[in-house]
């Protein structure tokens, strides 16, 4: 992936059923956690999202949407949507 | 000489014991009331001669067998009239538990008394890993009954992959205060 990210912009990275990828375009760091899922749910059912495989029926209901600020390692936003991890 | 409390030693802190023994002047403690269960020995740092045994006097015998490595051990369940005593003289609290109960006494603890705490948690489905300080946690519940478990031996290598970044994030911590966090998932490691 090479996209120009601003301030105010974030990646958007997806771990689902086994699989990884980008939204393939960034999103408002700040929208709300309904609309992050609302987006990855029709990239997934559309399989716009390179690295996972396209499926229709999509739940994401189990899933949780984390945000990490740019930092020194990292100099974008980023936007995580992955599965609970109860477990350790 | 530095304390590290380590609650929890199944599938990642049993892990993560092993990988941070070679570390200078650190001192491990290891909390666990669970025994060895034969599906444990699948994913976790425990051998099959330690079925049945108390997990944490198994981690102690285990790391003198191999590595002549001296670990503090706490049979016990960590409880709210215990925590003070356990958890209180920490440099780092490690938490590796797999109840969202227990994990909420280790971070209610730790944010009311400002002490470090790094956190280690798996999904069911052995696909994605935190390595996360306290300050940006937040706990996840449980499944329900009948869910997965994260416990078969297929996910060995997620688990201890996981619990390599968690010794990475510990000794970057001890050597210079850093608290760097990781995701691991199907994509690979993401620094947090």
């Amino acid at each position: 992936m090479n996209m120009e990210i601003r301030q105010d912009e974030a990646r958007v990275n997806i771990t689902w059923s086994g699989q990884n990828g980008d939204l393939p375009d960034t999103v408002r760091y700040d929208c709300t956690d309904a609309d992050v899922l609302g987006w990855v749910t029709e990239a997934l059912r559309g399989g716009t999202v390179p690295g996972i495989a396209g499926q229709r029926l999509v739940d994401l209901r189990e899933h949780v949407v984390d945000r990490f600020p740019a930092n020194l390692n990292r100099p974008y936003n980023l936007i995580q949507v992955r599965p609970k991890t109860p477990f350790g | 000489m530095k304390k590290i409390v380590i609650v929890g030693v199944g599938a990642l802190g049993s892990h993560v014991v092993q990988f941070i023994r070679s570390l200078p002047q650190v001192a491990i403690t290891v909390i666990d009331r669970d025994r060895v269960e034969q599906k444990n020995v699948l994913s976790q740092f425990h051998p099959k001669q330690a079925v049945g045994r108390s997990k944490v006097l198994a981690m102690q015998q285990t790391m003198s067998f191999l590595f002549s490595r001296r670990v503090v051990t706490v049979p016990h369940r960590l409880t709210a009239d215990n925590v003070e005593t356990l958890l209180g003289d920490a440099d780092l609290i490690v938490d590796c538990l797999d109840n969202a109960e227990a994990r909420g006494l280790v971070q209610r603890f730790a944010r009311r008394h400002r002490m470090a705490c790094l956190h280690g948690a798996l999904s069911a489905a052995g696909d994605f890993g935190r390595v996360i300080w306290d300050e940006s946690f937040d706990i996840d519940a449980e499944p329900g009954e009948g869910g997965a478990t994260c416990e078969n031996g297929e996910h060995l290598p997620f688990i201890v992959a996981t619990a390599a970044h968690l010794a990475l994030a510990i000794q970057r911590h001890l050597e210079g205060g850093d608290q760097v966090g990781f995701t691991l998932h199907p994509g690979g490691v993401t620094s947090t």
